[in-house]
């Protein structure tokens, strides 16, 4: 069974420190500065700057990994399509059969792939440098309620499992004859064997998993501890005020402007 | 002193077109280890559940009777205060993780973060508790990661660490291969040797006549018989229940029946039992 439950990757460095509101105050901020510019120059200086975090954090490697694998198809897929498909614009680069490539429509499809870079890619950090019970530690400790924190972490571990229960149905269907390849009416009447006894076999699990949890007293009313302790300093404190100034003061901006 | 009472318990699931347990009436004293046998549908899983409080606060259904544990009686206290004083472990270890937690040690402390236990207490609680499960060295893996019997020590050691005066098992090896057997069934035998009351349902009947002080048989949803395991696991009345006896029991009744040794030695359930049993034998 795949045992690597988050993409969470282990380094003693200034990134991992940071306690995890911190980093995700980071995010937001650079998530609302890219979408609230209205070039892609500022998302990617963004982006850059992410990259450099991810230096900082000695994540790199691993970085670029997640980064390749998941933005190139998404933001490839995009910037042709709005390229291609977006009528703005009557700067005509190209043109051949229906397609036309316009000047405008490559500007804001640059604009829309720069700001995807920025949103995914600094998610992408903060998980690679934040242990996911510590970020959920510290937001429950913030009053986040117990159960949403609960849903997000099982949330990360349940796809494994399921993944698992799945390739087990499979197994047992296959060996009583279940076809699962062929076309796509083929297909389809293979998947309902797994379907039902999966999501039959998750209900089951759910009644269980929450008897055990309330056997663990999840639903009691004393105030929650933590066993992990977490650093707040401070200049972190300082530092996401300052980010959240910094956040509504561009909201502010654009707001501004548009109403002008 | 009787720290569990079960009066007259009739309970009922919603929906159902029978009850899953019938006139149950029994108590175990503080420090006992009583064990339930039963075939399936016989409602042993229901009264674990009656007994750790989740019937009738997370079943619903009709109910009977009164469950006492610890002067607290069910119906009329808040499951959350019921469960300081049980704990309860049931058959698959799978289900019992959190998963919420990515390592055994941060799934052990989690009841202990619920209870609102100062971090100090809790490291302490956890490692000792940890130590006595003979967890210790899967304190870093991840719960997903371990064998279905270190999964279910791992259960165990996560509601042992809030220490439950009252532990209740439901067929909790059911799952597991003989050694995770093994490793469980030791952890509960010296829990029960630090005196913790214990309730557990279980088909094991060699495990069960090792360590029960007392064995309640059902059937039906009905208690039929309570007594010594030595009497109760080798009584005739075990597989007119569908309970069955053990392989050890068995041999020597078929022993008796052939004349091979007197009717008046007691038949053996264990392991040990039945070589005391046959060593008595004529060569």
């Amino acid at each position: 069974m795949n045992t690597r439950l988050s993409f969470y990757v282990h380094r003693e460095s200034p990134l991992h420190r940071l306690n995890p509101l911190t980093k995700l105050t980071l995010v937001g901020t650079l998530i609302v500065l890219a979408f609230a510019s209205r070039g892609p120059e500022l998302p990617l200086v963004l982006f850059l700057v992410v990259v450099l975090l991810s230096v900082a954090g000695q994540v790199l490697w691993e970085f670029l990994r997640v980064a390749v694998r998941l933005l190139l198809p998404v933001c490839g897929f995009i910037f042709v399509m709005q390229s291609l498909f977006i009528p703005i614009g009557e700067t005509i680069l190209l043109q051949w059969w229906i397609f036309s490539l316009r000047l405008e429509a490559i500007q804001h499809a640059a604009l829309t792939v720069s700001r995807i870079l920025v949103m995914v890619s600094s998610f992408i950090l903060l998980i690679l440098s934040t242990h996911p019970s510590t970020l959920m530690s510290d937001l429950t400790r913030r009053r986040l309620p117990g159960g949403f924190a609960y849903v997000i972490t099982t949330s990360l571990q349940i796809i494994p499992q399921m993944r698992a229960k799945a390739q087990t149905i499979i197994d047992a269907q296959l060996s009583r004859g279940m076809e699962t390849k062929g076309g796509l009416c083929q297909r389809v009447r293979g998947l309902l064997p797994l379907v039902r006894p999966l999501v039959f076999a998750s209900l089951v699990d759910v009644e269980e998993r929450a008897i055990a949890i309330e056997a663990r007293a999840f639903n009691s009313k004393k105030e929650k501890t933590s066993l992990i302790e977490i650093e707040d300093p401070v200049y972190e404190k300082v530092v996401r005020w300052l980010m959240l100034f910094l956040l509504l003061g561009m909201i502010g901006n654009n707001l501004w402007r548009s109403l002008r | 002193m009787a720290i569990v009472e079960v009066k007259n318990l009739t309970y009922s699931y919603p929906a159902a077109d029978k009850p899953a347990l019938k006139g149950i009436h029994f108590q175990v004293e503080e420090g006992e280890f009583v064990s339930l046998v039963g075939a399936n549908e016989a409602g042993k899983t229901s009264l674990c559940f009656a007994l750790a409080g989740f019937v009738p606060h997370f079943f619903k259904g009709e109910l009977r009777g009164e469950v006492w544990v610890a002067g607290k009686e069910s119906s009329r206290t808040s499951l959350d205060d019921w469960l300081l004083n049980v704990g309860l472990v049931f058959q698959n270890p799978f289900n019992q993780i959190s998963g919420s937690k990515f390592t055994v040690y941060e799934e052990v402390a989690f009841g202990l973060e619920n209870l609102g236990i100062p971090r100090p207490e809790m490291k302490e609680r956890v490692e000792g508790i940890m130590q006595k499960t003979g967890i210790t060295e899967l304190a870093q893996r991840s719960p997903y990661a371990l064998s279905g019997g270190q999964q279910q020590r791992v259960a165990l050691a996560s509601i042992l660490v809030m220490q439950p005066r009252l532990l209740v098992l439901d067929e909790p090896t059911s799952q597991l291969d003989p050694i995770g057997t093994r490793q469980v069934f030791e952890v509960i035998k010296s829990m029960s040797q630090e005196g913790i009351t214990v309730v557990m349902a279980e088909h094991k009947l060699e495990w069960v006549a090792e360590f029960s002080d007392r064995v309640i048989a059902l059937a039906d949803g009905e208690m039929w018989m309570a007594g010594k395991p030595g009497d109760v696991l080798t009584s005739p009345l075990m597989t007119e229940l569908g309970i069955g006896v053990s392989r050890y029991t068995a041999a020597g009744r078929r022993a008796v029946e052939i004349g091979l040794l007197p009717a008046s030695q007691r038949l053996p359930v264990t392991h040990r039992q039945a070589l005391a049993f046959f060593g008595a034998a004529p060569p």
